[in-house]
């Protein structure tokens, strides 16, 4: 049990680690926000379950899953405002205008 | 030092280059960005400590700084969105 608890954080800890470098390497916002996902959703997930295994009260093990469903809900939502904020500073306006529609095609004669 | 201790330790590593990040980048979003990733290394972190020293508790200060954390970023991206 411990050395599958062990695996759990080494794993937790790598994809973790992963995300932060990748955050640093990038070149834009659009593509740091990509690297949320890492932390946010697959770690949470892996150290949750870890304290599963390893913790025999009930109560930590709800709140270990209650900060991995606000971590995995931080994910999505934060990711989606702030891509939208983004868009908003660069672009002007939320949603993206449509394209201009093709221009009609001439009757045949 | 335990699993869990020297997992903490490690997570912390991570918040390096979201400080780099915050402290060398110009766009505003970038280092939004980099406070979201430090928010939620930070959240796994307490989680880890809150284990390590066999105290169940301090699971509250993790779930807390994971909601802060998503309240914050929502109301930093949405008031970068138009008025910051």
């Amino acid at each position: 049990m411990q050395a599958a608890v062990s695996v759990l954080i080494a794993l937790a800890v790598f994809f973790s680690l992963v995300g932060a470098i990748g955050l640093w390497q990038m070149r834009d916002a659009w593509q740091r926000l990509h690297y949320l996902a890492l932390p946010c959703s697959l770690c949470a997930w892996l150290i949750a379950f870890a304290v599963l295994l390893s913790e025999k009260q009930k109560q930590a093990g709800v709140k270990v899953l209650l900060v991995a469903l606000v971590l995995f809900a931080n994910n999505a939502v934060v990711t989606q405002a702030t891509a939208r904020a983004i868009w908003v500073r660069s672009k002007g306006q939320w949603p993206p205008r449509e394209p201009p529609a093709p221009p009609p095609a001439e009757a045949k004669e | 030092m335990n699993a869990w201790m020297a997992g903490a330790f490690s997570l912390c590593v991570g918040i390096l280059p979201c400080a780099l990040v915050c402290l060398r980048t110009k766009g505003v979003f970038d280092r939004l960005v980099a406070l979201q990733m430090a928010g939620a290394t930070v959240t796994l972190a307490l989680v880890l400590l809150a284990e390590a020293m066999q105290r169940p508790l301090f699971l509250d200060l993790a779930l807390t700084q994971a909601l802060l954390s998503f309240g914050g970023g929502l109301v930093f991206a949405h008031f970068l969105e138009r008025w910051l």
